[in-house]
């Protein structure tokens, strides 16, 4: 759970993923200045590229430990400019950058977790053994990026044992903060749980994750403190293990999406929607059916009048899991309702200022909706708004 | 808020060498606490890891918004490119701070035609670097105009010569040692400086630039991410959205203004285009784009252009012509709860009236028509109108339209690809035909089921109906056959290209009796209509049906064709995604 909030501030929307082009090494030359030393594939950063932007590179002292990346109309370069002060050096002092080489439009933040700890190592190196400044840098360094270069872009991950110590790289891909989680809300199961070591919250957790237990309502049945529960649900849905999705309730209401038409024309949809929503394995229900009730979800139908209308198990589906496949591909979406108390009362205005929908209040004060509901029909001055 | 610069830079170079001339905001920053002291609990355990592993807190050059960590001198030396990268996009990311701009080399105007008489002139964005490509791409346009009109000044009358000359010279005039001071004089003197002031300020507002270079040259900008997310609360509108929804504007929509006209004259400024006036002196919410430009006397094409130049500066929005069987609902992020401004803004515009009661009459989706009843006053009626046009205005209210989907069987369509396929092929199909009178690659999509109707229709389906009238007619007049041969024969012929199966599980319903029920139903689903693309309002207006006559339709073949209801993909992206 320590991963929550790892996501690093330098975060690159939209860009598409792209391999590393090249990795090169370059160093301040005591006499001819920035050079490229050693470079992987060979001459794919010509000289007079180089020279153009080496400003960027091997930079001035304030910018030394910054991941640096400077776009150029067809390549991206991004290096972590290091410097060793030692009196041993010609100018006191061994300039050196690492380079990462990508495509002009494609993101490489995550890169940069990989660039910093490739020169780290390789500074380590440096002062335990003059491994880079004692000239034979490029025969031995060659063999080094050849290796990173080609292990990052087919596996992601590479383990370099030169020298006394070893590392491990590993390209980590960024996603976006995962928003806070509700007590009303219910967790799904998206994929199945990989299997490793989770933490205890976790594994306390997950057994009681079935598709329909709300999170509070999970933390009481695991014994486990509500916000712990739902730090340990945020971090399942930022890996992309569960979803969420809001209470079912037959009172619930569901209207369809622009994406409904989608489940018409998508036939792998089509089949995964029918196994989801099947009351049994055995027998599929037929999928004009299936549409049929997604179609009829509109503002002012309750799953309850579909049930009536439809009588699901004669269809052979699992009303639930209907609304769930629904939500969760985005073919349906929950109209809430937001009361709003216009008379002045300034004790119940407060939860009813139509900021928070029915379900966040009956989670709140634990009332059942019927019973608010109730409540709310025979005051006047409250409006129901459904959006 | 990530669309926001953090500072912008100007950055001269020249035979003199480079030098950062002004930057804004200069405000000098107290940095008391030292950088990157995260608050820690006391009471956590030191984690054996961290210790080993010490992994280093990724450094942040940017401090309550502000831009922290580097001098003028660094700056200076960063942005004076090579000369190899003049007049291209400059981008460099350093750390957590994404810089961009559009380094442009300009003749000076008293020096010699050579390499000593040219200077670069670089206006840099500071951005975060959270901010999307798309917002890079904008800035880096601005940077390019800024670029271009400086040039253009120069070799006009020396503005760039004179303004860096001034900020130099009051750099060098013993401000040395205090920059703030020196930038203080520097704005006092300088126009370019207040210029560059008022596009900090204008950007950080409400995302519209409109500056006047040396009082000459007007420059306006409009950053879209920016101007189009007042109403919306963290989501950010993308240029290539509203791309999506100009694409998707057809005759039948309408513009609803976001401003009252009378405010426009602003915007439209001395130079605006004379059509737009024209266009805005005959503007109603109620008429369509195609009335809209038969009123003023345009283009349909020519409307539309102005409608997307409307919507792209966020000054209006597009929907469908407001009429009674118009079904509205509360769009779901509206912002409606009992502290919310437009409560207020509700009742100055509509006294005695409350918006969240009004609101509520559309918690279910509710028409115009429903809402006024025949003893309604019309005064009544105006003011209801009134009402809606306000909450469409403030994005509070979302169509409905209804969608069609033919289903013919159990298991769905039958050849899924197959016809999928055949549409691709015919959409092709009647875009090559529509090229011919449509001036613009862009406007293909949107030109495409007008004219495909057209074209779809001049193509062997209406000759094999035509050649099938006259065989019903003829039929009609041979005695000797049959009313169920007959039957059988029309048929068969009507839904030829349809699968086996389909073709059985239609005729099951009672209606393929009627030839002409038969005919529309085999046309309209020839023609695509119903595969949840088309609504029905879309449909009745390429095809020339009265509503009636198409709900007849839909509910006499309600065995395959499913209805639903939704809000119109194109158009609804301004309020909700």
């Amino acid at each position: 759970m320590e991963n929550i909030g790892y996501v690093s501030n330098h975060f690159e929307p939209n860009g598409q993923e792209g391999p590393i082009r090249c990795i090169f090494f370059c160093e301040f030359h005591p006499t001819a200045g920035p050079i490229i030393s050693c470079q992987e594939p060979e001459q794919y950063i010509s000289k007079e590229l180089f020279d153009s932007v080496s400003v960027y590179i091997i930079t001035k002292a304030e910018l030394q430990r910054s991941t640096i990346t400077v776009t150029l109309s067809d390549y991206k370069i991004l290096g972590f400019p290091v410097r060793i002060d030692d009196k041993k050096y010609p100018r006191n002092a061994y300039h050196f950058n690492l380079c990462l080489v990508c495509d002009s439009n494609v993101r490489t933040v995550h890169y940069e977790p990989v660039v910093t700890k490739l020169s780290d190592y390789l500074m380590a190196m440096e002062i335990e053994s003059n491994f880079l400044s004692s000239g034979k840098a490029s025969t031995k360094l060659a063999p080094i990026l050849k290796q990173v270069i080609e292990e990052l872009n087919t596996k992601g991950e590479c383990a370099l044992t030169e020298g006394p110590t070893a590392t491990h790289l590993k390209v980590v891909h960024i996603r976006s903060d995962p928003s806070p989680v509700a007590d009303h809300q219910v967790p799904v199961f998206i994929k199945e749980l990989p299997n490793q070591q989770w933490d205890l919250t976790t594994q306390q957790v997950t057994p009681y994750i079935d598709g329909f237990n709300h999170v509070a309502r999970i933390a009481a049945l695991s014994d486990v403190e509500n916000n712990l529960v739902k730090a340990c649900m945020q971090n399942l849905v930022y890996y992309g293990v569960v979803a969420l999705v809001p209470l079912f309730q037959y009172g619930n209401v569901y209207c369809t999406t622009p994406h409904l038409k989608l489940l018409a024309h998508d036939i792998n949809l089509q089949s995964r929607c029918l196994k989801y929503v099947a009351a049994s394995q055995r027998q599929l229900p037929n999928f004009r059916d299936v549409f049929r009730m997604f179609a009829a979800m509109t503002r002012g139908t309750t799953i309850r009048d579909l049930c009536l209308r439809f009588n699901p198990s004669n269809l052979r589906v699992n009303e639930r899991k209907l609304v769930q496949f629904g939500v969760l591909e985005g073919l349906i979406r929950r109209v809430h309702k937001y009361p709003i108390l216009l008379s002045e009362s300034s004790e119940l205005q407060k939860s009813l200022s139509g900021a928070a929908n029915l379900d966040e209040i009956c989670c709140a004060t634990c009332v059942t909706t019927q019973q608010l509901e109730d409540q709310l029909e025979r005051d006047h001055n409250v409006v129901l708004l459904w959006k | 808020m990530e669309v926001n610069p953090l500072s912008i830079i100007l950055v001269k170079s020249d035979s003199k060498g480079d030098r950062l001339l002004f930057r804004y905001p200069f405000h000098f920053q107290e940095n008391n606490e030292p950088a990157n002291t995260k608050r820690r609990n006391p009471y956590t355990l030191p984690n054996l890891e961290d210790l080993l592993q010490s992994p280093s807190q990724p450094t942040s050059n940017i401090n309550k918004g502000h831009l922290t960590g580097f001098t003028d001198e660094v700056l200076s030396s960063l942005f004076a490119v090579k000369p190899e990268l003049c007049n291209k996009k400059f981008e460099l990311k350093v750390n957590d701070v994404r810089f961009v701009g559009h380094p442009t080399l300009l003749q000076l105007r008293n020096k010699q035609q050579d390499a000593s008489g040219l200077m670069l002139i670089n206006v840099v964005f500071a951005l975060q670097a959270l901010a999307s490509h798309s917002v890079v791409t904008c800035y880096h346009d601005l940077s390019k105009r800024m670029g271009i009109a400086l040039r253009y000044e120069e070799k006009r009358c020396g503005y760039v010569t004179e303004q860096t000359q001034t900020m130099t010279t009051a750099h060098d005039d013993g401000y040395a040692s205090n920059s703030e001071a020196a930038f203080q004089t520097i704005l006092k003197k300088c126009t370019l400086a207040s210029n560059i002031k008022k596009m900090y300020e204008d950007l950080c507002s409400t995302g519209l630039v409109n500056i006047q270079i040396n009082k000459w040259i007007t420059l306006s900008f409009c950053l879209p991410q920016k101007v189009h997310q007042w109403h919306l609360r963290g989501k950010i509108v993308e240029p290539k959205d509203i791309d999506r929804c100009l694409k998707a504007l057809r005759p039948y929509h309408s513009l609803l203004l976001l401003y009252p006209v009378q405010q426009m004259g602003d915007f439209t400024g001395l130079d605006g285009s004379p059509s737009l006036e024209r266009m805005l002196k005959q503007y109603s919410p109620i008429k369509n784009l195609q009335t809209l430009a038969a009123d003023a006397d345009l283009t349909l094409n020519h409307v539309f252009e102005l409608t997307a130049h409307l919507v792209y500066w966020a000054k209006a929005t597009v929907i469908f012509p407001i009429c009674l069987t118009n079904k509205y609902v509360i769009s779901p992020d509206a912002p409606i709860h009992l502290n919310s401004p437009l409560l207020d803004k509700f009742s100055e515009t509509f006294p005695a009236s409350n918006l969240i009661r009004a609101v509520s009459d559309f918690a279910l989706p509710t028409s115009l028509g429903q809402k006024c009843n025949p003893l309604c006053h019309p005064s009544q009626q105006s003011h209801l109108v009134k009402t809606i046009i306000w909450m469409l205005q403030h994005h509070l209210l979302l169509q409905l339209h209804t969608y069609i989907q033919y289903i013919p069987t159990d298991r769905g369509l039958v050849v899924a690809r197959d016809r999928d396929d055949r549409n691709h092929m015919s959409s092709q199909r009647s875009v090559v035909l529509s090229s011919s009178y449509q001036p613009s690659a862009s406007e293909h999509s949107r030109a495409e089921s007008e004219s495909g109707t057209s074209t779809v229709s001049e193509t062997p389906e209406l000759r094999s109906e035509s050649d099938l009238l006259s065989r019903s007619i003829n039929l009609e007049n041979v005695s000797f056959t049959s009313i169920e041969e007959e039957k059988q024969d029309y048929q068969e012929e009507l839904l030829l290209d349809f699968p086996d199966e389909e073709r059985g599980n239609i005729f099951k319903i009672p209606a393929t009796n009627t030839p002409e029920d038969l005919r529309l139903f085999a046309r309209l689903c020839r023609k695509g209509y119903f595969h949840g693309d088309h609504h029905i309002e879309e449909i009745m207006y390429l095809e020339n049906l009265r509503r009636s006559q198409l709900l007849q339709l839909l509910d006499k073949f309600r065995d395959v064709l499913i209805t639903y209801e939704t809000e119109d993909p194109a158009i609804a992206m301004f309020s909700y995604t």
